[in-house]
């Protein structure tokens, strides 16, 4: 028997259609634009699909589910005949701290899994609470959904819900991102990196020609890329390490304390800088001069530059030089990761990279494949 | 504290949980169309055996002589006092059959890759390969210390990328290396542009024809169907699939196989197979040489049941081959209509999510020389009865 939490938003979503980008602070004025509860409408999605599979090839579905009073989750649930147990009870109006405090409850009953209908808005506020403890899947429902823990839709959901209750599924990671709405209502990007939370991920599996065979886990595979950037990395050369989860493994190999969120630099093994700025970088590629940079596609969309990693500006870039990138990422983040996307901010560097086409990433030791790059248009 | 064996059953246990584990189905008889799996009469839908030959009058013939002449086993290690003539003939039929300058078995096609690959590539050189490639030849190449690129499946801009990126690093030598026909979507790789590209960039090539054989190039095999018999670097292969026996094989020129038994540590370190595996093998490319109607048949089946079962609904990827998935989408669906169409007495394999993508699970279908057309209306019959059951049709 798995306990999964629920949760739904149910102002997510509202600001898209009217053009506000978002709910944070505004969602009176989205409610008088004429918004509609979106999120509600994808959860609803979600479990009649579940329930249709139920009856209809009268499937096990050992589930049992915590969820928040009224429109966050019960009454959604009790539609489609799911029985309950309601462990936080909503305020009229719903607010982050109902997401929040129905995430202290689920995390008291030691749920397996939580799922939510919302956008990165919710899935930061959840992530504050759950931290990588427990993992978190998304039905997307939100304006933005640049965090990496959603499905494509709530069809999608549904079958992940189901391969993790056949323990089909191994626990990945995902980086939660995290926007600043007013800024972005105002035309500007500042989409910042806030955390890396657990989620389902498909694993690495190695086709045979009787059916497949499970390859070796994520942990493996990254300590695998650990090995190779070690063994690789050239003297007199200054490496900065972008952030993520494969980054933090191979700061680990490294013997040095990297953050995990931050953009570090290390010199002929030694870590010399942490978390640095834009200028901070600038200064060292003026200090040293050979560069690498070392970097993993976050979030959702698979951003390596643009999105989480501001700090990485154009001319950090052109100082480093294209050719001196290196992209690392586990097959299965790779599998879900049709484009490496780049929004440097300067048209004619993102001319460059989509010139290139393909950009290499390591995906495991002295092994590697292809991704097409992708640049706004 | 330190683990004894108790692993074991929490390893087994949790994959167990996971569906991992392998339900092993014993069939009471020979392997053929018509099949008895555990007291339940079926036709089968999930053997490599695609011309029929497994059970073959011919092929048992020959075995039990050689099992007179020579006896149930070899003895030995073919490097040392295991090599009988008709192990030799076999190999020199190989060279024959595959037209290439020479040939040897290896004791599975397993072998051959795991077995070879380490010995054509070290560091400095570069392996390029598909990502659907059997998994004998992922582990073949996890074993060399050479770099390793994956290219998209069947991505011909992809692997020429590659093969641009890996001149400017002045590697050694350059393998590409691919299946023939790949075994969940029954697709045939494009070997023609494959070779092109490797001869525009000095790369070498490798091919696993083991779902090739007896079924493309009039049964030769995929170098024969382009007409590469003579480019193809490294030519394996298996006797245990089309041919209806057992056993890998490496074609190529001369040096390749003097070269590659000398120093394959699996050719070296296992022992022959028995000589009636060599006189059944032997038999069986007779067989595919004298009986061209053999292959013809096995393509009229699939002509005719991929025409039939995509007219009922099913869309069948991108198979050009024997091996024909009809696509359900959803794992559950899968499931439930391989749960079905046994109970209508056809042996099948769903494959579901998330060894496939989300949402294309599939049943895969393997034809069969010797099924009638009886069978295989019989089995569409079935296919339109659980498909529209479960509305998938």
């Amino acid at each position: 028997m798995y306990t999964l939490g629920f949760l739904i938003n149910p102002i997510a979503g509202m600001g898209g259609k009217v053009g506000l980008k978002g709910t944070d602070n505004v969602l009176d004025e989205a409610v008088k634009r004429g918004a509609l509860p979106l999120a509600n409408l994808r959860a609803s999605e979600t479990l009649e699909r579940i329930k249709t599979v139920i009856d209809k090839y009268h499937s096990d579905f050992p589930v049992k589910w915590l969820t928040c009073s009224g429109e966050m989750g019960e009454d959604c649930l009790k539609k489609y005949g799911f029985s309950c147990e309601v462990v936080h009870h909503c305020k009229k109006v719903t607010t982050a701290d109902d997401t929040k405090r129905a995430c202290k409850a689920f995390l008291k009953r030691n749920v397996d899994l939580i799922v939510f209908c919302g956008g990165d808005g919710t899935a930061r506020d959840i992530y504050d609470v759950v931290g990588d403890k427990t993992p978190i899947l998304g039905v997307p429902s939100g304006v933005k959904m640049h965090s990496g823990v959603f499905c494509v839709n709530p069809e999608a959901a549904s079958e992940v819900i189901f391969a993790f209750t056949e323990k089909t599924l191994s626990i990945g990671e995902a980086e939660i991102m995290d926007l600043d709405e007013e800024k972005y209502r105002k035309g500007e990007w500042s989409i910042k990196l806030h955390g890396i939370a657990k989620t389902l991920s498909e694993g690495n599996y190695i086709q045979s020609a009787k059916a497949i065979i499970r390859g070796p886990s994520e942990e493996e595979i990254k300590d695998e890329i650990a090995d190779h950037i070690k063994e690789e990395m050239e003297k007199d050369t200054l490496y900065i390490l972008g952030s993520g989860g494969t980054l933090k493994t191979i700061g680990e190999k490294l013997e040095i304390d990297k953050t995990l969120l931050g953009i570090d630099a290390v010199f002929n093994g030694k870590l010399i800088a942490k978390d640095v700025n834009e200028k901070e970088l600038l200064s060292l590629l003026s200090k040293y001069r050979k560069a690498k940079l070392i970097l993993s596609p976050i979030g959702a969309q698979g951003f390596i530059l643009g999105r989480g990693n501001l700090q990485l500006s154009s001319d950090v870039i052109k100082r480093i030089g294209i050719e001196n990138i290196i992209i690392v990422a586990t097959p299965s983040k790779l599998h879900n990761t049709p484009f490496l996307r780049v929004d440097t901010g300067d048209p004619s560097l993102d001319k460059e990279f989509a010139e290139k086409k393909y950009l290499t990433v390591l995906i495991g030791y002295h092994i590697t494949a292809l991704r097409k790059i992708a640049v706004p248009v | 504290m330190k683990e004894k064996t108790e692993f074991l059953e929490r390893e087994y246990k949790n994959m167990l949980e996971r569906g991992e584990t392998w339900t092993i189905r014993d069939l009471n008889g020979p392997s053929q169309p018509h099949v008895v799996v555990e007291g339940k009469k079926c036709i089968m839908l999930a053997s490599n055996n695609y011309l029929n030959l497994a059970n073959d009058p011919r092929l048992r013939e020959a075995a039990k002589k050689a099992i007179d002449k020579y006896g149930a086993g070899a003895g030995s290690d073919w490097s040392i006092a295991g090599n009988m003539d008709i192990h030799r003939e076999l190999n020199e039929k190989i060279a024959e059959f595959k037209r290439t300058e020479a040939g040897v078995t290896y004791q599975t096609g397993y072998a051959v890759n795991s077995g070879l690959i380490p010995q054509l590539a070290g560091r400095g050189d570069i392996l390029i390969s598909d990502e659907l490639n059997h998994g004998s030849i992922i582990d073949g190449v996890r074993l060399t210390k050479a770099d390793r690129a994956i290219y998209a499946h069947s991505d011909m801009g992809e692997l020429e990328t590659v093969l641009k990126d890996a001149e400017k690093k002045n590697y050694r030598r350059t393998i590409i290396l691919t299946d023939g026909v790949f075994s969940m979507d029954g697709d045939i790789a494009k070997m023609d542009e494959i070779q092109k590209l490797a001869d525009e960039y000095g790369a070498m090539t490798y091919v696993d024809d083991a779902h090739g054989e007896g079924v493309l190039g009039e049964g030769h095999g995929i170098a024969t169907e382009f007409n590469l018999e003579k480019k193809i670097d490294f030519q394996v292969g298996t006797f245990s699939k089309a041919f209806g026996s057992f056993g890998g094989m490496l074609a190529g020129s001369e040096m390749l196989i003097k070269y590659a038994y000398n120093t394959s540590r699996t050719w070296l370190l296992s022992a022959a197979f028995p000589p009636h595996v060599a006189a059944a093998s032997i038999a069986a490319l007779d067989i595919v040489e004298k009986e061209p109607e053999r292959v013809k048949k096995l393509w009229d089946n699939t002509k005719y049941f991929k025409k039939e079962i995509e007219s009922l609904g099913f869309d069948t990827g991108n198979s050009q081959t024997p091996i024909i998935p009809s696509m359900v989408g959803d794992s559950k669906k899968a499931q439930e209509l391989a749960k079905r169409l046994y109970d209508e007495g056809i042996f099948c394999l769903a494959i579901v999510y998330p060894m496939v993508g989300r949402g294309k699970a599939r049943i895969r279908n393997q034809m069969n020389a010797g099924m009638s057309r009886e069978d295989l209306d019989v089995i569409l019959r079935a296919y339109e009865k659980c498909g529209k059951e479960l509305d998938i049709i």
